[in-house]
């Protein structure tokens, strides 16, 4: 697990300074603490931050196939890396180190692209050759491992595990994409390729991009999420979720486990503690305010598991604190103050000398877990038997039950009539129009120049053919992994909160091989009925954890949004960077809308959903705009510790063959 | 507060609404007969609090077939609608 980057030029001639190199390594440090190594070649660079996991002592990068031959720069893992490892010896091939690195070297270099088929991970990487000039980069099936880039108008590209590296290399200038932003406050993150920043790209979860010569010659998809392309597994849900876990503890280094309390995590951490017959080390966040805490739920279960326990209590004060550098990372403003406590999670998991943990990121997406699924359900019940439909619904949502958003007839008609329609985003019309709310306090410009810009209606058409064939169900399930999980939950909520302090997720539902087998289930594995959800997850949980957790029904993660920011005590910046002046400096908010929000926020009367997103999503826009924009913002500064690896293959022919 | 009689009634519909909506809209000074929905005063989730809110502040049961613009647009048919619940009994 590592940062990646690197600059190809359209002219060999042209050399890729070193300099900006060492600042794009320095920018991704965090994701990499244990060194970095860089390679130059002509009219090319690469660097990568390591995070060591395979191969401690001889696993750095970037690894070439043969000198001045084909090159990686990869962050993730291939898990299967020693059976591919045990393929390729057997014809002979030779490796100079244990990493799984130079196994997906040494597959691309045989197979080319048809390789990826055969990875089973998380990914993201450069693959370069040069003798054809030519770059592929490439990210994993559902899009654990991030990667961006951009083009210049001389046909230069520049490609980074974190926008920030773009900035560092002096080569892409920060500006704000609107649509980008307005992107977020519809769906909570933006859909790839599109992002937050003008002119930087991100490549889609189970995309490739190939660049020549300064042209880029191909972009596709090599795997897609769309459920009718899952091919049918051979061996049933159990045994490969068994092997998902299995094959995610490899590492040569201690893995550990996040545990919310909840059925997924609790699974995974039962499952892993089962396959090593050893005893895990798991991690929580647990609440100071009793309405978002689980801690009851995580002893019993690490109680009943036997693991070995750490827990992190997020108070408000830790909440306010951390949220700055926690937009830093992120990169982008959010509606939600849920990142935090998962960024003081790692950075306690790192200081407790764990750098990789297993998590239970997408059951309730493949498994149809969310209250959205059982909403969707509701509506078809309704039209069946109303009155039975609204009692089921008053079982929904419980944590809705303080604030504005009462749950009485008015709330039944909506949540019930509001996805009714053949409009084929229904399912998730009711999350859409709550987050909307902050966009009430845009400024007039920024409104008008959004006006004609619909956020659904783009995604309406972009939506594949064969989407309208779909149940219901098996539509909110595949927009919630490709608005929802990607964008959101895996970006902002996972890889940048982990990696914040080079700590790695490892997300054993997210194996293809258990997607495609969720997407085999009779429906009513998932969801029976309007309450029965996860049905053969819960099903495997009940025979490995006790029945108060297999059978818990789900409580979302939610962190306190707008409170830490204004309990006694809270920071200073707080209030200086949603003032007036600070607000028309950025010029997307309207600083009148906003000073009636904060005098809500003060007096302690915002304490709907609505409201809270809207705040939270006013303040992480400034701290982004002046972390990436303003007078103070960020500079970059090249990395000052020597290189573990420096090539320069400048001037030097290639003396191996490449692909 | 009370919510006894007509004026107070009025003056609290238009309070509540001040506190919790027309705050976003500074730019409009808002009469009691205009349309919420319509000057985008209330979206429709806004809607929903706001009926959930009048059947909670007067202790009245809205019916399914209530919940229209007519009984609920403006601060004049929330008026309305409250006054003929009560006196209905």
């Amino acid at each position: 697990m590592c940062g990646v980057a690197g600059i190809v030029r359209a002219d060999p001639r042209r050399p890729v300074e070193e300099d900006r190199l060492l600042r794009m390594a320095r920018a991704l440090r965090h994701r990499g603490p244990d060194g970095f190594g860089l390679a130059r070649d002509d009219g090319a660079g690469f660097v990568s931050a390591r995070l060591a996991i395979f191969d401690l002592p001889g696993g750095w990068q970037p690894i070439e196939a043969t000198p001045g031959g084909g090159l990686i720069v990869y962050n993730g893992e291939v898990y299967n890396h020693p059976e591919l490892r045990g393929e390729l010896s057997r014809e002979g091939v030779g490796f100079s180190t244990t990493t799984d690195t130079e196994v997906v070297l040494r597959m691309l270099e045989r197979d080319g692209l048809s390789a990826l088929d055969r990875f089973n991970g998380q990914f993201a990487f450069g693959w370069w050759q040069p003798r054809e000039r030519r770059l592929v980069l490439v990210r994993d099936r559902f899009g654990v491992r991030p990667l961006y880039w951009a083009q210049l108008a001389d046909g230069t590209l520049a490609f980074g595990s974190e926008v920030c590296s773009l900035f560092a290399s002096g080569l892409v200038d920060p500006a704000p994409d609107l649509l980008g932003i307005d992107e977020v406050f519809t769906l909570w993150g933006t859909r790839p390729p599109r992002t937050v920043f003008r002119g930087v790209q991100q490549l889609p979860p189970g995309g490739l991009l190939v660049w020549q010569n300064g042209h880029i010659v191909e972009q596709r998809s090599w795997w897609t999420s769309a459920p009718w392309t899952a091919p049918p597994q051979e061996h049933d849900l159990d045994s490969l979720l068994r092997d998902s876990v299995r094959l995610r503890l490899r590492a040569d280094v201690p893995v550990g486990a996040y545990l919310s309390g909840g059925l997924d995590s609790s699974l995974i951490s039962a499952l892993a503690q089962e396959t090593t017959g050893s005893r895990l080390r798991t991690f929580s966040v647990a609440f100071t305010n009793e309405l978002y805490d689980e801690r009851a739920y995580q002893e019993e279960v690490a109680a009943a598991l036997g693991t070995s326990h750490h827990v992190v209590e997020a108070g408000s004060q830790e909440i306010a604190d951390a949220f700055p550098d926690v937009v830093l990372h992120a990169e982008t403003p959010m509606v939600r103050t849920a990142p935090v406590p998962l960024y003081l999670l790692a950075r306690e998991v790192r200081e407790q000398g764990i750098t990789v943990v297993a998590t239970g990121e997408g059951a309730d997406e493949l498994f149809w877990g969310y209250d959205l699924f059982k909403e969707v359900a509701l509506r078809r019940l309704h039209a069946q038997d109303p009155t039975r439909a609204e009692e089921l619904l008053n079982r929904l949502y419980p944590y809705l039950g303080a604030g504005a958003a009462r749950r009485g007839p008015a709330w039944r008609q909506f949540i019930l009539q509001t996805g009714a329609g053949d409009d084929p985003l229904s399912s998730h019309l009711t999350r859409v129009e709550a987050t909307a709310t902050v966009k009430a306090f845009y400024s007039d410009d920024v409104a008008a120049e959004l006006a004609a810009a619909d956020p659904l209606e783009r995604l309406r058409s972009d939506l594949p053919a064969g989407f309208g064939e779909l149940s219901a169900l098996e539509r909110a399930s595949w927009l919630e992994v490709t608005t929802l999980l990607e964008p959101y939950l895996l970006a902002t909520q996972g890889d940048r909160m982990a990696m914040a302090h080079g700590v790695e997720g490892r997300y054993p539902f997210l194996d293809h091989r258990v997607f495609a087998a969720s997407v085999g289930l009779p429906p009513e594995q998932k969801l029976d009925g309007i309450e029965n959800d996860k049905v053969a997850l819960r099903r495997l949980a009940d025979e490995v954890l006790p029945p108060s957790i297999a059978r818990r029904p789900k409580q979302p993660y939610r962190a306190p949004e707008v409170e830490p920011f204004f309990a006694q005590g809270a920071p200073e910046w707080i209030e200086q960077l949603v003032s007036p002046e600070a607000l028309e400096r950025v010029g997307l908010w309207d600083p009148a809308r906003v000073s009636g929000l904060l005098r809500r926020c003060r007096a302690g009367k915002a304490t709907g959903i609505r409201e809270g997103m809207a705040f939270v999503g006013i303040l992480s826009t400034q701290l982004w705009h002046e972390s990436f924009f303003g007078e103070d913002r960020r500079s970059f500064v090249p990395e000052d510790l020597g290189p573990r690896v420096s090539m320069d293959r400048m001037g030097h022919p290639a003396t191996g063959a490449t692909v | 507060m009370t919510t006894e009689g007509h004026v107070d009634v009025r003056a609290d519909v238009r309070q509540y609404v001040q506190e919790n909506f027309l705050y976003m809209r500074p730019d409009v000074t808002l009469d009691d007969q205009d349309d919420l929905l319509d000057l985008g005063i209330i979206d429709s989730l806004g809607f929903v609090e706001l009926v959930e809110e009048v059947q909670v502040r007067y202790g009245i049961t809205v019916q399914d077939v209530d919940i229209t613009e007519e009984n609920f647009g403006s601060v004049d048919s929330i008026v309305r609608y409250v006054e003929g619940r009560r006196a209905a009994g």
